[in-house]
């Protein structure tokens, strides 16, 4: 589903025509940590824990611009089902002040809870046909790590980011950000929960800047 | 008799005292040796009893511990791989561990009861801690839910670095002024995500009583830690004496398990301890287990009386069987003892008699010896005057006569004395023959002719059969003498126109003489003393002899391995029969 949702913003990227984009734009690509696994065909991505860090497997990044931003008036709303035993998306980014909701879309229970300093909730057992969906608002940023305590291998992770620009690269790592105001900013990839790279960028309107991460 | 039984008596007294006495000491010995051994194995079958005891529940209790500590290892691994412990052990909130964990070690406390009623076969806990990654102890955000813990009891708990595998420890602490001691077992946490050791959960627990089931037999047990002995059934001043014993015994021998015997304010005890968490992190800690030996000893006095009793009865019988055994072993030897007192009493009268006759017949044969030389010489000078006067012409044919007849009688005279001469040393055993062949035909044919010739010799006819070249062993002189007396006999007492009969033959290694004559027997009373000295066949004064000849001659024969008796003496014939020894003749007298 977020495949398809990255395949429709690449087509909307693509579709729109240049005068309407008049903020600066970011692309480059972030150097992925090596997979060991096989290429994945299924599109899936699952959580991972290697030495006690965190990362997407096969790897992801997402790269977001830091700086002060005005918070959004309504606040959006994301969601993260679990299905199959899993959280999809297994890694999602949200703004700060983000509602996520938690589906259930097994047909058993789930359990979900976190115990990350950014985000501390516990939604109790609940079954699919719970309504409203069990939800919970992350106004903290950070990395709040998703589990399930009655799936323990079930791991989650949402990077909450105190910024509206931010974006996930593609599986071998490339990115583009677009719509973003001009400016000194300080560019980020977050590779996994204790790697995160920064490098600084100056936009200019209606310019696109390379950014690679090593 | 009586005086020689007196004495009996009391030697065969004697003798069944001793006897007696012997066997009592041996039934003694024998009670004494059973009474120690008995003693000894009681007391060592009592001892290794315990000691059993003591192993098996102590093997019991470590089976129970080793469910409790797999119970324990189980839900430890279950919690580790609870989300929310891990959640809160990765996810740094620490502070959310305890919370996570009631949930989960819920069941494990719950149904909290005062510590002393609660059943230690159960799992449930009396407190419960996690340690942090660098050993010390997590605290807990509030006390009602991990159990109560002193600070000092708590700080007792961490350990230096985190265990890698379950340990088993003991902590003696003092709550709510009560000694108390817990079980304590470490179970590490890994983290699932990493594996590595990121905690560990102690879980305190009353500990199993070791003899709770056999509190009847004595048998006290607790557990030693840190130098504090936690023994509740013994008062205090005993379990710290225990304790600092206990110490000693532990650090001196630096054993894993023994058993000793202490004493402690003068009761003795027997101690068995045995390291229950060997290889822990935590201090070395001992289940003790001690079992009061006054009971045992006062078992053993009650044991050693009954044995002694039994002993005493043993000893009893053996007594009375020992002194019938000794009355009637004693019989035979008393009945022997009272033959040989008598017998010897015999063996000495005899003796004695003996003694004196010996002493007698030394004496008479030294007078008749000494008399018969006395006699000599004065029967020697008679008749030399005798034969003086007789060469005188001037006496009248009676003197002659008269004269004639005393030197007569000074011959018979020389011829008696030179008889006691002889017999005397015969008597003596002085006489010593030298054997030599004697020819005995000449000798007889020599004393024949002799015989014809003397004056006074009646007619008599004499008749001889005797083979020439007859030898026998002897001396010449007593041989002669032997058949002269013979010879002069029968003539003397033959009867006018009688016979003398001589015969010689050989018989067998002997050779028989015999000389008969005719003449009035001897009367059968008086021939069996015909060969006593001085005994004379008839008192007829007439007959010349002086009662020795027979006498000598029997004992000149006898002296000769030979021998003279009265063939008969009847019907007007008397016969005499001697034997001699033949000898083969010297070369030099055949010749």
């Amino acid at each position: 589903m977020r495949w398809r949702w990255l395949i429709s913003f690449k087509a909307i990227c693509t579709l729109l025509p240049p005068s309407v984009l008049a903020e600066a734009a970011v692309e480059g690509r972030v150097e992925l940590p090596k997979s060991h696994s096989a290429p994945v065909m299924a599109k899936r991505y699952e959580i991972i824990t290697r030495g006690g860090v965190l990362a997407t497997q096969p790897p992801l990044a997402v790269v977001y611009l830091e700086g002060s931003f005005p918070k959004p008036k309504s606040p959006a709303t994301k969601q993260i089902a679990q299905k199959d035993l899993t959280f999809v998306p297994a890694l999602l980014p949200v703004q700060v002040g983000t509602r996520v909701e938690f589906p259930n879309l097994d047909d058993t229970y789930h359990s979900i809870f976190s115990y990350s300093p950014a985000k501390r909730f516990d939604l109790g057992r609940y079954r699919p046909e719970e309504r409203p969906i069990p939800s919970e608002v992350f106004d903290t940023s950070g990395v709040v790590t998703l589990r399930c305590d009655i799936h323990e291998h079930m791991r989650g992770l949402i990077l909450v980011v105190n910024t509206p620009y931010f974006v996930m690269t593609d599986a071998e790592g490339r990115f583009r950000l677009r719509g973003l105001p001009s400016g000194h900013y300080a560019l980020k990839a977050w590779i996994d929960s204790k790697t995160t790279r920064e490098k600084p960028v100056t936009l200019k309107s209606g310019e696109t800047v390379q950014v690679n991460f090593p | 008799m009586m005086g020689v039984a007196e004495p009996d008596k009391r030697a065969v007294a004697s003798f069944r005292t001793k006897l007696s006495a012997a066997m009592m000491l041996v039934v003694f010995a024998l009670t004494a040796l059973g009474l120690y051994l008995a003693q000894g194995s009681v007391a060592t079958s009592a001892e290794r009893n315990l000691q059993q005891r003591f192993q098996a529940e102590l093997s019991s209790l470590h089976r129970l511990q080793e469910v409790r500590h797999a119970a324990l290892a189980e839900r430890c691994r279950v919690l580790a791989s609870k989300p929310r412990i891990h959640a809160a052990l990765e996810d740094n909130a620490l502070d959310l561990l305890y919370p996570s964990a009631k949930d989960e070690l819920r069941d494990l406390m719950e149904g909290e009861e005062p510590a002393s009623k609660q059943a230690a076969s159960t799992l449930h806990a009396r407190f419960y801690r996690f340690l942090q990654s660098t050993g010390a102890v997590l605290p807990p955000p509030s006390l009602k839910d991990v159990g109560m813990l002193s600070t000092a009891a708590e700080a007792q708990l961490a350990l230096k670095k985190l265990p890698n595998k379950q340990q088993t420890g003991y902590l003696s602490r003092a709550e709510l002024g009560e000694d108390m001691v817990d079980e304590i077992t470490v179970v590490p946490i890994f983290s699932t995500e990493t594996g590595d050791l990121i905690s560990a959960l102690v879980v305190g627990f009353k500990p199993f009583e070791l003899t709770a089931k056999s509190a009847t037999s004595g048998m006290k047990s607790g557990i030693w830690v840190n130098g504090r002995l936690n023994l509740p059934s013994l008062p205090k001043p005993t379990q710290d004496a225990l304790a600092s014993e206990i110490r000693n015994v532990v650090t001196n021998g630096d054993r894993a398990q023994n058993n000793s015997r202490v004493r402690v304010n003068g009761t003795p005890y027997l101690l068995f301890f045995k390291q229950l968490n060997p290889d822990s992190l935590f201090p070395p800690a001992y289940e003790v287990c001690i079992y009061p030996l006054a009971g045992l000893i006062a078992q053993l006095h009650r044991l050693r009386l009954q044995i002694g009793a039994a002993g005493a009865l043993l000893l009893l019988g053996g007594f009375v069987a020992s002194h019938f055994v000794a009355v009637r072993f004693s019989k035979p030897v008393e009945q022997l003892a009272v033959d040989s007192e008598q017998s010897r009493a015999q063996r000495k009268r005899a003796e004695a008699a003996l003694a004196s006759t010996a002493e007698e017949l030394e004496r008479s044969t030294r007078y008749s010896a000494d008399a018969s030389h006395q006699l000599k010489s004065p029967v020697t000078v008679l008749r030399t005057g005798l034969e003086m006067l007789l060469a005188r012409e001037d006496f009248s044919p009676e003197v002659y006569e008269e004269l004639s007849a005393l030197l007569h009688q000074t011959h018979r005279l020389t011829g008696v004395i030179d008889d006691l001469l002889l017999l005397s040393r015969l008597d003596a055993g002085h006489l010593q023959i030298r054997p030599e062949a004697v020819n005995l035909s000449q000798l007889v044919e020599e004393w024949l002719d002799d015989l014809s010739a003397l004056p006074d010799s009646p007619e008599v006819r004499i008749e001889k059969q005797i083979p020439a070249k007859l030898y026998v062993a002897g001396e010449t002189q007593y041989t002669s003498l032997i058949v002269q007396n013979l010879l002069e006999n029968a003539r003397k007492y033959n009867r006018i126109g009688g016979c003398i009969r001589v015969a010689a033959q050989m018989r067998n290694r002997d050779v028989c003489l015999v000389i008969g004559n005719t003449g009035r027997p001897i009367a059968p009373a008086a021939q069996a003393h015909i060969f006593e000295r001085f005994h004379r066949a008839t008192s007829d004064s007439a007959a010349s002899g002086h009662g020795l000849g027979l006498n000598l001659a029997r004992e000149l024969a006898r002296l000769h391995r030979g021998d003279l008796k009265l063939v008969r003496s009847e019907d007007d014939w008397t016969e005499f029969e001697v034997r001699f020894r033949v000898a083969q003749p010297a070369p030099d007298r055949a010749s």
